[in-house]
């Protein structure tokens, strides 16, 4: 084994490119272990901790691109980096009119409306106010940005008129497309202003699921609702939902805001004309009823309320229909599986999930947990009932978030496997066109070899799957729920109904024991 | 609140200048929309010690 480099200097190479390269480096025959990256101190230190770390690499700037691989031979490096670069080569073919900054883009085109961003939070102030200064409505995908910087970006929209989704907005569907990591959706009635990515993609996808949808949803970022923001957006999004013609009904989704920005948004839902459906996780039905607004409940909840309003209806499970699910499902269990285990791409699902199997199992170990008591040790060794959720940082460092790339729980789908008190594991999948084109199929053999594994060994495994999309999506919400059925996994209408099966069956496994 | 500007973005073909990545501006044409694609670097190459110089000689705001 020796450490083996390329050196591309003064290159820069965007992080999604260089997480999906360091995915696939260490995917490759005779890789032991692999990086591509900018040479940022962050990628120093982890050469140094696995021993890789060259003088040549040490003595490079942060503007020099870098893939470090340890091998069994040059020759394995050198299939390794042509085989990587062969995507990278054909998108440098494929660059059509590429411009150097937004001014010169929008000056070649004025019809431009929108700008989308996603560079380093760091330079999302100064690209945002570069692209709002050009006129354009922004939608800003980039994380970690201070909150200082988020307040100065969302004043300046707000000063021009312009929408300022983000930063951190995961989700936003505008005139029936979707942006950055949303589902594609059909037009229709419901406008939604929303604080979280998945909650709006969730309440989404079922009104298009049931005949009808969105005619715009705007993502605001989990920042704006507190107070250093001040709710800015979701205030400039009421309004314009509020004035929009084609939006019949409006759609608030947000964790609780604070005080302050709840007093103000319910003066604001107090004054719309349009019915408001709102559902802010932890407001009591009083606070929003007293305001005019529609109480809802949870996300599946907030769905329902939304379609009654036009005369539809979302049937879920019923609890007796859960529990005969669950004793079907467990008939081939033994007495020793008593556990769970919730692998999540994202942390709104895991935390509804953690909400509702609580009720029924209690307390739920994990690396994100409700209580800080149940925090996992370690997020590889899971304890009794856990969840996990696979897009955080420990998980995500060096290569894409699972929602982009979910094969991160491929190999943790064996180890939950292999624990023979393990009886059921849950998994989401999240449908976007940025995303996995086939995440389920993706996963399947993993899902067949655990099942396999567990049958050696004398038990049964149930898996219990929920899908995020519509058929709409370019992954196709029906065929990625048929591929996980042929893989003999129970599919749930949602997430919250994937939740409660899973923790009934661990619920009825206890009784038996 | 004055929403013009927001109702004529509604009421407009969406046309998306894509900052960053490629793989979203590849998604938007995906769907039939029409995405403009800026290749950004930061400033300096991303160089912290030459883009305090730059912010000193007042070329980096």
């Amino acid at each position: 084994m020796a450490v083996f480099t390329k050196i591309e200097k003064n290159r820069y190479v965007d992080s999604l490119e260089t997480l999906s390269m360091t995915a696939d480096l260490n995917s490759q025959e005779g890789v032991e272990i692999g990086f591509a990256s900018m040479v940022k101190a962050s990628l120093k230190s982890d050469l140094e901790k696995n021993g890789m770390l060259t003088k040549e690499i040490a003595n490079l700037e942060e503007s020099d691109f870098v893939i470090v691989a340890r091998c069994f031979t040059r020759e394995a490096f050198d299939n390794a980096v042509c085989e990587i670069l062969k995507e990278d080569k054909k998108q440098e073919k494929d660059k059509k009119s590429i411009y150097q900054d937004i001014e010169d883009a929008v000056k070649a085109h004025p019809e431009a409306n929108l700008c989308q961003i996603n560079v380093p939070g760091e330079y999302a102030l100064e690209e945002t106010t570069k692209a709002l200064n050009a006129g354009l409505h922004c939608c800003v995908f980039s994380n970690n940005v201070p909150l200082e910087d988020e307040k100065k970006m969302k004043e300046l929209a707000m000063e021009k008129g312009l929408l300022c989704m983000g930063p951190d907005c995961g989700v936003a569907n505008i005139n029936g497309a979707a942006l950055v990591l949303a589902s594609i959706n059909n037009r229709g009635p419901f406008g939604i202003c929303g604080a979280s990515g998945t909650g709006i993609q969730h309440v989404a996808a079922i009104l298009h699921e049931c005949g009808s949808g969105v005619s715009q949803a705007i993502g605001t970022g989990g920042n704006d609702l507190k107070e250093p923001v001040g709710g800015i957006m979701m205030k400039m999004g009421i309004d314009a939902l509020e004035a929009d013609p084609e939006t019949k009904y409006i759609i608030l989704i947000s964790r609780r805001p604070a005080d302050s920005v709840l007093q103000i948004l319910l003066k604001k839902i107090k004054a719309c004309t349009k019915p408001v459906v709102v559902f802010f996780m932890g407001c009591t039905p009083k606070q929003i009823e007293e305001n005019g607004g529609i109480f809802a409940a949870n996300l599946d909840d907030c769905a329902q309320k939304a379609l009654s309003l036009i005369g539809k209806t979302y049937e879920l499970e019923s609890p007796e229909g859960i529990h005969e699910k669950a004793m079907y499902a467990a008939r081939n269990l033994s007495p020793r599986q008593k556990y769970l285990r919730g692998m999540y791409t994202g942390g709104t699902y895991m935390d509804e999930a953690m909400v509702a199997m609580q009720e029924i199992v209690g307390p739920i170990w994990s690396n994100a947990p409700l209580s800080p008591e149940y925090k996992l040790a370690e997020s590889y060794k899971s304890i009794g009932n856990t969840c996990v959720d696979y897009g955080e940082e420990e998980f995500t460092l060096g290569r894409p978030h699972p929602a982009i790339d979910p094969s991160v729980r491929k190999a943790e789908i064996m180890r939950e496997a292999s624990d023979e008190e393990v009886a059921v594991i849950v998994l989401d999948c999240i449908l976007t066109p940025p995303g996995h084109m086939d995440p389920v199929g993706d996963m399947v053999s993993e899902i067949r070899n655990a099942k396999e594994l567990a049958l050696g060994k004398g038990r049964d495994l149930v898996f219990i799957a929920s899908v995020l999309g519509t058929d709409a999506d370019l992954q196709n919400k029906s065929a990625q729920i048929e591929k996980f059925k042929r893989a003999g996994v129970i599919v749930c209408k949602t997430n919250n109904e994937a939740s409660l099966l899973a923790a009934e069956i661990i619920r009825l496994q206890k009784e038996r024991s | 609140m004055d929403c013009r500007k927001i109702l004529e973005l509604f009421n407009s073909e969406l046309v998306v200048v894509s900052v960053g990545s490629p793989a979203f501006a590849k998604a938007i044409e995906d769907q039939g929309y029409q995405a403009i694609q800026v290749d950004w670097i930061p400033p300096a190459g991303g160089d912290r010690q030459m883009q305090e110089l730059l912010k000193i000689m007042g070329r980096l705001s």
